[in-house]
């Protein structure tokens, strides 16, 4: 699916003494199969555009469109774009209500009318993706999880309609560090490769919200840094994720091994500053040390 | 300790087995441990949110199931929790902190001055009249923080208070963590998934499956990169990085948690 931003306005509340403008005249196009991640701290616009991607919201001005249709329309055709946008919000476990696991998570499918054996299909399928054992916890009651054990049951009931772009808001806060890892392996795997039934020539865009750079470098390919309602940076996640000012002047913090090459840089070191994973930090490290800049100056 | 959760019909899950721990007046203690770990679960025994199945919970020698003494034990325990949202109550900032002293019955000039000093000690003072929705996440956060002061408490328990907050609020919370625990000797127990955050306590406790499996300074427990990737935890990003510069043959001093410490190693 392609998506377009073009000049988007969003203004809470308009009109009133708590007039809020969350998004200034926002533009920006996400291609099929993209894996973008969006930054900026607090109040600069990320949910409010998240939403709009997902038909939720009406623009105050100008437009998003979904393969070339607005996707706020109270259209049949607006509709079925919305639904291959999958949103799963920052507060997940807010928005359970079933009373079983399996109940939550079907209830997506059931609604897109499939068949019962296709439903639970799709029930193990999701829950499994987000780690969590569908012979275990299909009956369990949502209020007996843990707090990370909701966040996934949340998020398997996204993942359950199998959308085209998959939008996650904050999507591993609460979950502990392994439950990270393997959530963004499937999710990549799942990109790369999605379920052959539903795989359409289109293929699946990852549009990631988070304030963790040092995961979010393992996941998104693109990132678009928003400040105050407009975009302060959009661009290769090695390019964008390196920029020390950048960052810290949307409030963010680079990831830590963008961190440390920054500090060996100052005191000297020939080694470069865009390593954005441990292992990369470390290959570079090992390298400059093997190699003193002294014999490399000389 | 233990302490059983009833599920439908005859089955149950039992969420904390054999726990046995004692946490001293002003220790900054972090509990880390994956997701159903028994967390939780245990921190809400500390000031008897909840009570346990079997086995005791001594607070100040008070005894958390004995409902006379339930009201003082609470008093000495306060809880932060991850949602700043679910935590508010007031229209108004102060209202909000003075909610806890209220529900302890003080006379109104003490509730003044719990909140003033609250809020100093939060550095909201000049927010004092605003209304809690309007603020930053890390602020409301630094509300709920207020609030529990308020209430004079001997320790209090951080559930996660920093995983919905952006880096300038995450910075705000752990500061002052750090700060009252430092200068108010308040005993802290953090709840988090950030093992960096973990990092900056003098004590980590390690959970598995409704146990406490690993007990001791972070120096030590983030030197176990294996047994804690089998405990589904992981490595704060620096330490990481020094493990990985062990494993390409260079030599370095352990206990090294964050890129500060390694990059001065380094040069």
């Amino acid at each position: 699916m392609l998506i377009q931003v073009e000049k988007l306005v969003h203004t809470y509340a308009p009109g009133t003494p708590l007039e809020r403008t969350a998004l200034h005249e926002v533009s920006l196009e996400i291609g099929p199969r993209e894996r973008v991640g969006i930054l900026g701290p607090t109040g600069s616009g990320k949910s409010t555009l998240v939403q709009h991607l997902a038909g939720l919201l009406t623009p105050t001005a100008g437009r998003v469109w979904l393969d070339g249709i607005a996707a706020h329309e109270r259209t049949a055709r607006a509709r079925a774009q919305r639904r291959r946008v999958g949103l799963a919000f920052q507060y997940p476990e807010a928005q359970i209500f079933e009373q079983t696991v399996f109940r939550e998570v079907a209830f997506g499918p059931r609604n897109l009318g499939l068949e019962k054996t296709e439903v639970a299909t799709r029930v193990r399928w999701a829950l499994e993706m987000v780690g969590l054992d569908p012979a275990t916890m299909e009956a369990r009651v949502p209020f007996t999880l843990s707090g990370g054990e909701m966040r996934r049951v949340a998020l398997a009931s996204i993942l359950s309609l199998q959308p085209e772009v998959l939008i996650l808001d904050e999507p591993m806060a609460g979950l502990d560090p392994q439950g990270r890892r393997e959530l963004l392996a499937r999710i990549q795997a799942w990109q790369a490769c999605p379920e052959p039934s539903r795989r359409k020539e289109t293929g699946l865009t990852l549009i990631v919200v988070s304030h963790n750079l040092d995961e979010l470098a393992r996941v998104v390919e693109r990132v678009v840094v928003l400040e105050r309602g407009k975009i302060a940076a959009d661009g290769p996640a090695r390019q964008v994720l390196s920029d020390g000012p950048l960052l810290r002047a949307a409030g963010l913090d680079a990831p830590q091994p963008v961190a440390l090459m920054q500090m060996l840089r100052e005191a000297g070191w020939p080694v470069r500053t865009d390593r954005l994973l441990p292992e990369e930090a470390a290959d570079e490290i090992a390298q400059a040390r093997r190699f003193p800049y002294e014999e490399i100056l000389s | 300790m233990e302490h059983v959760y009833p599920l439908e019909g005859d089955e149950q899950i039992a969420a904390l087995q054999g726990v046995d721990l004692t946490v001293e007046r002003g220790e900054f203690v972090a509990l880390v441990g994956s997701n159903g770990s028994g967390k939780s679960t245990l921190a809400r025994h500390f000031n008897g949110l909840l009570l346990p199945t079997a086995g005791r919970v001594w607070v100040d020698g008070l005894l958390t199931s004995d409902p006379r003494q339930l009201w003082q034990v609470r008093q000495r325990v306060g809880m932060v929790f991850q949602n700043p949202e679910n935590q508010l109550v007031a229209s108004t900032v102060e209202e909000d902190v003075a909610f806890g002293p209220e529900n302890h019955t003080l006379p109104p000039d003490e509730i003044r001055r719990r909140v003033d000093e609250a809020l100093s000690v939060v550095g909201l003072e000049d927010y004092r009249t605003h209304p809690p929705q309007m603020l930053s996440g890390g602020q409301k956060q630094l509300v709920a923080i207020a609030g529990a002061l308020a209430t004079r408490p001997a320790c209090i328990v951080f559930d996660e208070p920093t995983s919905m907050l952006d880096p300038p609020g995450r910075r705000q919370i752990l500061e002052i963590i750090r700060r009252l625990n430092a200068e108010e000797s308040l005993t802290v127990v953090l709840i988090t998934q950030a093992m960096d955050e973990a990092a900056a306590a003098r004590r980590v406790l390690v959970m598995d499956a409704g146990r406490i499996v690993m007990d001791g300074p972070p120096e030590e427990i983030f030197e176990q990169r294996e047994r804690l990737k089998a405990l589904r935890l992981s490595l704060p990003p620096a330490a990481e990085i020094a493990q990985q510069l062990r494993d390409r043959g260079l030599t370095l001093p352990l206990g090294l948690l964050t890129v500060e410490a390694l990059a001065g190693a380094l040069c």
